[in-house]
């Protein structure tokens, strides 16, 4: 059996990355984590609110309520009411979005460093006082919808995403889709919206990250002044991970009007915090990073078999997946494909990396992570991923120091306990003659009606 | 900071953040005559490098649409010295990464690298610019894989609406079709094909390379030198596109994808190019029209109605002409009312302008903003490259914002009367047909294609 890597304990952060990061942290007495770093560079601010609430946290008959949630924030509160929060933004040099994962809800704003104060006053009042009414709720689902059709329906990945999730998970909340299933979000009300609110948007379920342009000490007396009025909310009941152990390979098959097939396979993977999950991080990296990647010169350039591979391995706070997704040709066989890189993972197993290939994947990781660290987006946006999945922003500092130290004898025990085939979950979409188009008088001919 | 209450109502009118210069250039030109501009930026240890050559796909050959684009990335796939995988190796193993864009005008070469490895990534790219081999296996490889993406083209609404559009709207015009070209054509490309694209087309002449980050200006001109000498080739000035003609208006083109629940919406008519003294009151008029987040459009058609989750309307501008357009999209049903209410909220604008308060929230929004188009050194890099290559002026990024802010409500009510369709615009739909056509009555003339026209 391999060593472990290295314990968090034993973790060196890296030093260039230590300059970067000369963080001021403080905790409200109402909980609110604070983390404040000054980058002078350009007379630019950005500002992360992470909620430790996702998909995860929700049940069937309220799936997408996180989703449908994350768009009522922007919807009006007691001091800036409807549309008044992008309005007074926009007009004061700034611009704002959110996203909704299975872990999480991220809050950002990018703006000129003057608007700062503006900036946390409007963050603030969503927080201690939003209004949820009944005609935003309504409006809102229909874009919601509407953002459905257009990432799942209408579109191939999306619809395999979906169809594997239920594959791979019998238990666990990461089984729906983070937008929901569509008959939930036409039902979530208004209640649950407000009950979801006062369980999840108190100060002491969030963190707040600002980069940029800023007086650290000055800023900090800012978010005391806004924020420090706003009550601690109770403890989130914490989310219970029934996910049974899987005994074996589970497939599924779509049928789509598609012009050629296409494979999603999913392996199931540790948590974050597993220490496991660095080594798949170098993995991922070796299989499918790059042209010259094992993956990518084995099935797109030597066999030609796939059009594209990717591999994406994303860390979640419960066990995750390791994802390949494989684009294939008109006239592919998948079952071909799926061989040829079932194939190549048990040459992993079996031999590892080349000593060249595991340098690589680490000198790729290191110039990834410093690239990322680039904008004062991508550094609040690192401090708050790492701290709501490792626990900690710090643990981020050290990640090149783990890259650095992984071996192959660890890779190979890696590659072995999740490429196993009980682990496997399979969707393929299988073409379907397109739409049965006869009888459809606006299709009947392509000439000029008038 | 100011105390509270003055500072979320009433903001002084120009901008209170600091000036925004762009790092000192230095420039030269090698011996075989290719600009080089260097600027030296912190802290983090790495570099990066765009070169630019005036090669776009409004060049391509008349029957070998996409041949530009397909050139460009085929070039890393071998050159005299080395094989595809050997360049692979060079680049991925030191963690750098290498990357090609092309639109109508340009071909751009993008390298990022970490510091270290500056001197041996500028040496491949000079030698992938100059001696590609064009290896008749990878040429046949990647030629089928293109062949493959069109057909799989053919599964996104987004990109197929977006073929369409682009070819009703320009036409014969040399920027009228794809950038990747279509499969009919692509289908006929040969290594001869490329290696006279590249010989004709690509050369120091008509290139510029900008290299930005933790590296020394002096180090950067002298390996230029090394890595791009005795490069030849390609023309002696910038190849000269042909003026715009009258593009198409008033009518519908329906593209015909039967499986879908929603439709895809473009709509266009004409814009200006890059460097147009309208460019300023154009963008920030356009801002309240369909730019930023609480732009009219998406405040009628996305939080009045939830008609669609997204829509924004644009200035798209190239080296000799433009277009102004509108995309989104909507469920099946709705898709006239879709089209109606975004082009009533067009005709208020042409026909009122914006309002004042309107104008000043939209340059304090552009302004504020604009700083973070120079946070990383591939922007920079980037936007050094457009200021030249465009003749943009060397104080573009310096004077933006004091541009921005001079812009009055008279300005922007000329350029909305004159680009917001003055004439009645292009409609191109993608969407179940059967159920959209009958929509239509009374927009214009309603011609129905099927998609796979467009693979």
């Amino acid at each position: 059996m391999a060593k472990a890597p290295a314990k968090p304990a034993a973790r060196k952060a890296d030093p260039v990355l230590l300059s970067l990061f000369d963080v001021q942290e403080a905790t409200l007495p109402n909980g609110l984590r604070v983390r404040l770093l000054a980058n002078h560079q350009t007379p630019v601010v950005s500002l992360y609110t992470f909620f430790q609430v996702g998909s995860r946290n929700e049940r069937p008959g309220i799936t997408g309520i996180s989703h449908l949630f994350e768009h009522m924030m922007f919807n009006g509160a007691k001091k800036y009411g409807p549309k008044k929060f992008d309005q007074t933004l926009e007009s004061n040099g700034g611009r704002s979005n959110a996203y909704t994962s299975t872990d999480m809800t991220v809050y950002y704003e990018d703006f000129a460093s003057d608007a700062l104060e503006t900036v946390l006053d409007l963050e603030s009042d969503r927080m201690r006082s939003l209004r949820i009414n009944d005609v935003a709720l309504q409006s809102e689902r229909q874009v919601v919808l509407e953002e459905r059709r257009v990432r799942v329906d209408n579109d191939i990945t999306g619809i395999m995403d979906e169809e594997l999730g239920t594959l791979v998970w019998k238990a666990h909340a990461y089984r729906w889709p983070v937008i929901g299933w569509q008959k939930d979000i036409e039902n979530i009300s208004r209640q649950d919206c407000e009950q979801y609110f006062r369980t999840y948007y108190a100060p002491n379920n969030a963190v707040l990250y600002i980069v940029g342009d800023i007086d650290p000490k000055k800023t900090l007396a800012l978010v005391r002044k806004y924020y420090g009025d706003i009550p601690k909310g109770p403890t989130p009941a914490p989310v219970l991970d029934a996910e049974p152990e899987q005994k074996g390979e589970r497939r599924a098959e779509v049928r789509h009007p598609a012009q050629s097939p296409a494979l999603m396979i999913a392996y199931r993977g540790p948590a974050a915090r597993d220490e496991d999950t660095l080594l798949l991080d170098v993995i991922q990296y070796a299989l499918a990073k790059g042209e010259g990647s094992r993956l990518t010169k084995k099935l797109v350039y030597d066999t030609q078999l796939a059009v594209s591979v990717g591999v994406d391995w994303g860390w979640r706070v419960d066990p995750g997946i390791i994802l390949f997704f494989l684009e294939l040709k008109p006239d592919s066989d998948p079952r071909k494909v799926e061989e040829a890189l079932y194939a190549e993972l048990e040459r992993l197993v079996a031999e590892g990396l080349t000593e060249r290939e595991l340098q690589k994947a680490k000198n790729n990781l290191r110039a990834d992570h410093l690239r990322e660290l680039a904008t004062n987006s991508g550094r609040a946006h690192a401090m708050g991923h790492y701290e709501a999945l490792l626990g900690s922003w710090r643990d981020g500092l050290s990640l090149p120091s783990v890259y650095a130290a992984a071996t192959n004898e660890q890779v190979r025990a890696v590659a072995a306990k999740y490429f196993a085939p009980e682990r496997r979950s399979v969707v393929t979409v299988r073409p379907t003659a397109p739409v049965d188009r006869a009888g459809d008088e606006a299709a009947v001919d392509a000439k000029e009606v008038a | 900071m100011a105390a509270r209450k003055s500072t979320t109502q009433k903001k002084p009118a120009a901008p209170a953040t600091s000036a925004l210069m762009l790092p000192a250039l230095h420039e030269s030109t090698t011996s075989s005559g290719l600009t080089v501009l260097a600027a030296e930026r912190g802290p983090l240890p790495l570099v990066a490098m765009r070169l630019v050559v005036r090669a776009g796909s409004a060049v391509d050959p008349k029957d070998k649409h996409g041949l530009a684009d397909f050139t460009a990335r085929l070039m890393r796939r071998g050159t005299l010295k080395r094989s595809a995988d050997e360049i692979d190796e060079a680049i991925e193993f030191v963690g750098a990464s290498f990357s090609v864009g092309s639109n109508e005008d340009l071909l751009s070469f993008f390298v990022t690298t970490p510091a270290e490895h500056f001197p041996a990534m500028i040496g491949l790219l000079g030698e992938i610019l100059r001696e590609p081999s064009f290896p008749e296996r990878e040429v046949a490889l990647a030629r089928e894989r293109t062949l493959a993406g069109f057909a799989n083209d053919l599964d996104d609404p987004s990109t197929i609406a977006d073929r369409a559009f682009t070819r009703a709207l320009w036409g014969g015009h040399p920027y009228g079709h794809d950038i990747g070209g279509s499969s009919a054509h692509v289908r006929t490309f040969t290594r001869e094909d490329l290696v006279r694209f590249h010989g004709e087309r690509l050369g120091p002449k008509v290139a510029l390379l900008s290299v930005v980050g933790a590296v020394d200006p002096k180090l950067v001109l002298d390996e230029a030198e090394k890595a791009f000498a005795g490069w030849t080739g390609g023309p002696e000035v910038a190849p000269r596109i042909a003026e715009l003609g009258k593009m198409a208006s008033g009518r519908i083109l329906l593209v015909d994808k039967p499986d879908q629940t929603q439709t895809q919406v473009r709509i266009g008519g004409p814009g200006f190019r890059m460097g147009h003294p309208d460019y300023f009151p154009s963008t920030a008029m356009n801002n309240v029209l369909g730019g930023g987040f609480t732009s009219r459009l998406v405040n009628e058609v996305r939080v009045e109605r939830g008609l669609t989750y997204g829509i924004s309307s644009y200035f798209d501008m190239l080296n000799v002409g433009g277009v102004f357009a509108i995309s989104t999209f909507t469920q099946t049903e709705r898709t006239r009312e879709m089209i109606d209410v975004t082009l009533a909220e067009v005709a208020k604008v042409r026909e009122g302008g914006i309002g004042a308060a309107e104008l000043k929230k939209a340059q304090r929004y552009l302004a504020g903003l604009y700083p973070m188009r120079t946070e990383t050194n591939e922007s920079v890099a980037s936007i050094i490259g457009d200021i030249r290559v465009h003749a943009l002026g060397d104080d573009w990024v310096e004077k933006f914002r004091e541009r921005l802010h001079a812009v009055k409500p008279r300005q922007t009510l000329e350029v909305a009367a004159k680009y917001l369709f003055p004439n009645p615009p292009l409609i191109v739909l993608l969407g179940k047909a059967s159920a959209v056509k009958k929509q239509l009555k009374g927009l214009g003339s309603v011609k129905v294609v099927p998609a796979s026209d467009y693979e």
